[in-house]
């Protein structure tokens, strides 16, 4: 065990004097975090919402609709504009660069009431027209769609529905989805690269061999880098998790699923990394292969985007990402509370981890056949 | 030769005056033989070099001697233990100085030295190692600062750290400039004053011919020859030579007749003059003033082992060990 703290305490040397590590493992991702999170949260601004009410008689709006418009006014929002019921909404949407538009059809309030006679056999739709390309649409989708959460008044019978559209986290804003996203990537690329670049500059320029002639053992000198791996991660979610209380003034948990979750990520990335290096012997050429596959994962695992906006061939890819798991995962421990989600996506995270791990340790080898 | 095994030591760190032993050892890769069945002894406190042209299958005996690599035949006892089963032992017991020294690039050399020190658990007097490789005025500088020859000090300096019993220098002084050359020599040299073993390997004849006690001459995977530094010249070198620049034919049948032979080469007018024992220069160099034959410059050319690598293998090896 002494050669492991030994090797790690040289390792934490290292990666202090080492300005570019510690940049990109943490300064980067702060820096995405303050870009992204002011770009997209706005949240001293109100989000505009187009809102169509075709549900009238004789100019005047239904109980329904009403309490719908009433309902998402209530909510302080939104600065919400009203289209004549009278044109075309979709059109004026495009030809007005809208994105966002809440069109309640007319008969919403018939439908309305056939849906608690029936109870709920009809589900009485709205229609969200939105720009996909904007995040903000996405947020203005989730309080639209919280609000009818709440007119409707039933947690059980789904009464009211708003349709063409997939949600997106509920009542939350693009940076408590976007956080959890980063500390998850930041867990991948660390572990990847620093794994990567060990195991296969360490093999060529020949510490490796070195090492061998020592009584250190190669185990230990893995357990020392995934335990690194493990420590930097934390280090990068710590400053994460400040920034987002401070600057974001955000409500996150930070329990132990999460931070096993973080630990395994490390594990798993760190096997995937001395995978990558056995098979690209060339350091620049494992660099690489390791750019080639985290650059991807980063983006079709959901750090950035919400995977429901994404189309469907990529989603199917993104079910098979490891970092989808470990963002979904963080996410629903961190911000949503959603404890058996975590905890499933955490034991998928923890065996891939330890599978990924012995068989990287497995592969890397310190002496010659 | 006694038969018995120096395994017979069983670590007691006492032992006969064998340090490495070496029977039939042999790597194939595939259809390559990089070591053909070696077969060689070291004896305690000796320095013992490993000559021949890159390639020859240096680097792969080293390897296996230092449990890096797995002979595909044959045996080896280093210190007594079984390369094959007591690398532990072996790993503990001796010190490595691989070919091109490489760390943690943004340690400093005092702190290389302790984390390698810290690896064999022991306790080695640092500033000691740093001084007695001369860095005392870089112990504070990062690894990735050195220059490659204070890296190779370094590296003798980490291959100390666990007082070994035998030191492995595999080519420890390749891509060096010649004053960083001699200053690893004269570390190397020193060892002979801590009573270490060093088994080295180098392509440089003039390293083999400075530092090593004895030496094995490796080529194509085979020892072609292995003595002591002088008996190898003396055995497989040529004679050394009198060469009398821009002299007359005459010079000959003059030096002929001492009993000695002597040609002349008509295209720069000088005699090459084969030396042997029984004739002194002194001896030469009267005859020619009583036949007053005049020359211009006298030169003396020692036979070394370059000699006696191009002798046993009709190779070269000066185009490699060209400094």
């Amino acid at each position: 065990m002494s050669h492991v703290v030994l090797d790690l305490k040289a390792s934490l040397k290292t990666f202090l004097r080492n300005k570019s590590t510690i940049f990109w493992t943490i300064a980067f991702p702060c820096v995405l975090i303050l870009l992204f999170g002011a770009i997209f949260s706005q949240s001293s601004t109100k989000y505009e919402l187009y809102l169509q009410n075709q549900d009238q008689t004789n100019g005047k709006a239904t109980y329904w609709s009403d309490l719908i418009v009433k309902s998402l006014n209530a909510t302080g929002a939104f600065n919400v504009y009203t289209v004549d019921p009278t044109i075309n909404a979709t059109d004026y949407a495009i030809s007005n660069r809208l994105t966002s538009l809440l069109i309640i059809p007319s008969g919403f309030n018939d439908t309305v009431n056939m849906a608690w006679a029936t109870r709920g056999s009809v589900i009485a739709n709205a229609t969200f027209v939105y720009d996909q390309s904007t995040s903000s649409s996405q947020i203005v989708l989730s309080i639209v769609d919280s609000v009818f959460d709440k007119v409707q008044l039933s947690t059980t019978i789904r009464y009211l529905g708003i349709e063409g559209s997939t949600i997106a986290p509920k009542r939350y804003g693009y940076i408590d989805f976007f956080l959890p996203g980063v500390i998850g990537m930041t867990a991948m690329t660390t572990s990847v690269f620093t794994a990567v670049a060990l195991s296969a500059r360490f093999k060529e320029n020949g510490v490796f061999h070195k090492l061998a002639t020592t009584p250190l053992k190669r185990y230990e000198w893995i357990l020392s880098r995934t335990i690194y791996n493990i420590l930097i991660s934390y280090l990068g979610m710590a400053i994460m998790i400040i920034l987002g209380l401070t600057i974001f003034s955000m409500k996150l948990t930070l329990d132990a699923v999460s931070l096993l979750m973080v630990a395994m990520a490390s594990l798993m990335f760190t096997g995937l990394g001395m995978i990558i290096a056995r098979f690209v012997k060339d350091p620049d050429g494992a660099d690489a292969a390791a750019n080639a596959i985290t650059f991807p994962m980063m983006f079709l695992s959901g750090t950035f985007f919400p995977l429901s906006t994404m189309p469907q061939f990529l989603q199917a890819i993104a079910q098979v990402l490891p970092l989808t798991y470990v963002s979904e995962g963080l996410r629903a421990a961190m911000i949503f509370g959603q404890t058996q989600q975590a905890i499933l996506n955490t034991a998928i995270i923890s065996v891939l981890g330890l599978v990924s791990i012995f068989v990287g340790s497995w592969i890397t080898k310190w002496e010659e056949d | 030769m006694s038969n018995e095994l120096p395994s017979a030591r069983e670590g007691t760190g006492l032992s006969n005056d064998v340090a490495i032993r070496v029977e039939g050892l042999t790597k194939r890769y595939g259809d390559l033989v990089a070591v053909n069945g070696i077969s060689f002894t070291v004896k305690r406190g000796e320095i013992f070099a490993f000559l021949g042209p890159n390639g020859a299958g240096k680097t792969t005996t080293v390897e296996m001697l230092e449990c890096l690599r797995k002979p595909t035949a044959g045996k080896a006892y280093v210190l007594g233990y079984d390369i094959s089963k007591d690398k532990d032992n072996i790993k503990k017991r001796t010190g490595v100085l691989p070919q091109d020294f490489a760390t943690y690039e943004r340690l400093t050399v005092r702190e290389t030295i302790q984390y390698f020190a810290g690896m064999f658990n022991s306790h080695p007097d640092v500033d000691g190692l740093i001084k007695q490789v001369d860095l005392e005025d870089k112990k504070n500088v990062l690894f990735k600062h050195l220059s490659g020859g204070l890296r190779q000090r370094l590296g003798i300096a980490v291959s100390l750290v666990n007082d070994p019993e035998l030191v492995f220098l595999d080519e420890p002084t390749s891509g060096l400039d010649p004053k960083a050359r001699h200053v690893v020599w004269h570390l190397i040299d020193e060892f002979h004053e801590h009573r270490k073993t060093v088994f080295l390997t180098t392509h440089y004849m003039e390293e083999a011919e400075v530092l090593a006690d004895r030496v094995g001459i490796i080529y194509n995977g085979s020892i072609v020859a292995l003595d002591a530094t002088d008996k190898l010249i003396s055995e497989y070198g040529k004679k050394n030579l009198l060469i009398l620049k821009k002299t007359s034919s005459e010079a000959v049948p003059t030096i002929r007749r001492l009993g000695i032979e002597a040609n002349f080469d008509e295209a720069t007018g000088d005699v090459t003059v084969h030396l042997n024992h029984a004739v002194a220069v002194s001896d030469i160099l009267h005859e020619l003033g009583s036949a007053d034959i005049p020359f211009s410059e006298l030169q003396l050319k020692r036979s070394s082992l370059e000699d006696v690598f191009l002798n046993l293998t009709g190779e070269s090896l000066e185009e490699e060990s060209k400094v």
